[in-house]
């Protein structure tokens, strides 16, 4: 791998996930996370070089809905902007790209978005192709669920092991104040818990949930004024399949799988069992073992840590459910998780996906130290 | 072998039906339940002074938070207008009307609202105008609460007046 820029997470601010805010706008909810993350990195939004955010428009209700957020984000003077109509992650991933390039040394992310307002199931129908998927009425619950039947067939997994990936996501998430599910449940709670979908139970599935993002990247030389101990990116990339879902093995993700293995060679690693934490955009337990199998590494095992935040499991929030996971390994390795700490943690790799039934794969490899020196 | 049909199928209707429920926000709720009582809010930059009508929580300007609320006229000079010549969807006022800018008294930037009770050829930039409200007991807390601006017969204000609050 030719050099590359030395790019750090240096702050991340979320709001907590809540069902629905009452009281605040998407934009108010981000809003105050902008100054927290501007806060955190000791800088005004004049040392910030780029703009870019993740929304859904059809979340939003309003074409162009994403515009709202310019008035949050600092627009002004008039500044380089980008929307992207995908988790925000993706967004982080095109400032990283832009960083890359050597135009930009600073880039605030943002990811917004209240799915209480509207009907996030039918809209999340219309991804479908309007021709033979959305008429029959399949959702994002409806497509995991044909998932998770096509993966335990393959592989014999049970219910049982569902129930315990989900309950040790439950018992994680009941450590960290910013997500929505803040109680654990013990797997045989969970084993009860009646069918959402079969083969998925509802204790197998997050509600969903709406928060705010915002995350600062710095490349070398600013990074390290910006923030005391940055996480530095050592490889990503992201991958995309077929949207035609009986055209993909659902049982597997090739996608995962190829993005997986060119983040990890991007980071001179050779194994992603090495790292000391995984933060997977895992909707369901069984989208968890399909994403460990693509990394190959093993759900069962202790280390990496899986998801110590308590993963999408737990808080759900559309569009900024794969950024969240990105803050998360930042704070893991900034010594700033508090109570759902992984103690030592030095390398990490945050997934985020877009799509039914993980149809595009984007993975991050992160740690303490530079990659390129 | 089944014969081809011998219609077609040309095309395939997509009936979408999404519904919304906006929280107003607590900002936005304030400034609108004061409609009803024929009151106009602002939220002052804590910043830079600048008043915004409707209230946002922040200044896109300064991106200071804009927390104290103030109460600013329902009058003020018509600052850009056009002239409507073709029909609106959902819109049903008689051609042609006025959209105009107006800079409320107290506010640094201005809203959009019709002016009416005046030939268009009338309005100009700078003219003063005052909010016609919906009678007391028909309000309900909307933007739709004044019904439009009229003028109100004062002298025009000079450009310089109003030019940084369009």
């Amino acid at each position: 791998m030719s050099r590359l820029r030395n790019v750090a997470v240096v702050a991340f601010a979320q709001a907590p996930v809540v069902a629905r805010d009452e009281h605040r706008m998407a934009t108010e909810m981000l809003y105050p996370q902008v100054r927290r993350a501007l806060a955190d990195c000791g800088v005004e939004r004049s040392a910030i070089d780029y703009q870019v955010a993740g929304s859904a428009d059809y979340i939003d209700g309003r074409p162009f809905g994403f515009v709202g957020a310019l008035e949050v984000m600092g627009s002004w003077p008039p500044t380089q902007d980008l929307h992207l109509e995908m988790d925000a992650a993706f967004a982080a991933h095109y400032a990283w790209i832009r960083m890359q390039a050597g135009d930009c040394d600073t880039a605030l992310v943002c990811g917004h978005g209240k799915v209480s307002e509207g009907e996030p199931r039918r809209i999340l129908n219309l991804e479908l192709d309007p021709y033979y998927q959305a008429p029959i009425g399949l959702d994002p619950l409806a497509t995991a669920a044909l998932q998770a039947s096509a993966f335990m067939a393959r592989t014999g997994t049970t219910d049982r092991r569902l129930a315990e990936i989900a309950a040790r996501n439950r018992a994680a998430g009941a450590r960290n104040p910013d997500v929505q599910v803040r109680s654990s449940a013990s797997a045989d709670e969970l084993a009860r818990t009646p069918w959402a979908v079969e083969p998925l139970r509802t204790g197998y599935v997050p509600p969903l949930g709406e928060s705010a993002v915002a995350l600062v990247l710095a490349a070398e030389g600013k990074a390290e004024r910006m923030c005391d101990r940055p996480a530095w990116i050592h490889g990503t990339d992201q991958r995309i399949e077929l949207q035609t879902l009986g055209a993909r093995d659902l049982s597997r993700s090739p996608s995962a799988r190829l993005a997986a293995e060119r983040a990890l060679a991007m980071a001179g690693a050779t194994s992603a069992a090495d790292v000391d934490l995984v933060e997977l955009s895992a909707a369901t337990p069984v989208e968890e073992l399909i994403l460990c199998e693509a990394l190959g590494i093993d759900a069962d095992r202790s280390s990496p840590a899986l998801n110590p935040s308590g993963g999408p499991l737990v808080g759900h929030p559309l569009m900024m459910t794969g950024l969240i996971r990105l803050g998360e390994a930042f704070r893991q390795l900034a010594g700033r998780a508090g109570d759902h700490a992984v103690a030592g943690a030095r390398r990490a790799i945050a997934h985020a996906t877009n799509g039914h039934c993980l149809q595009q794969n984007l993975f991050w490899v992160l740690g303490t130290e530079r990659r390129w020196t | 072998m089944a014969e081809p049909p011998v219609e077609p199928i040309k095309y395939v209707d997509a009936l979408v039906r999404l519904p919304y429920h906006y929280v107003a926000g607590d900002c936005r709720a304030r400034y609108l339940r004061a409609l009803k009582d024929k009151k106009i809010l602002g939220a002052r930059c804590s910043q830079t002074g600048k008043v915004f009508v409707p209230p946002l929580v922040n200044s896109p300007e300064s991106l200071a938070p804009t927390d104290e609320l103030v109460e600013i006229a329902d009058r003020g000079v018509v600052t850009t207008f056009c002239i409507v010549n073709i029909p609106v969807i959902g819109r049903a006022l008689e051609l042609p009307y006025v959209v105009a800018s107006i800079a409320l008294d107290g506010a640094d930037i201005s809203i959009h609202a019709l002016v009416q009770e005046c030939k268009p050829d009338e309005v100009r930039m700078g003219m003063r105008v005052e909010a016609v409200w919906k009678p007391d007991g028909e309000r309900e807390g909307s933007h739709e609460d004044i019904l439009h601006f009229r003028p109100t017969g004062e002298p025009d204000m000079p450009r310089d007046a109003f030019l940084n609050r369009l």
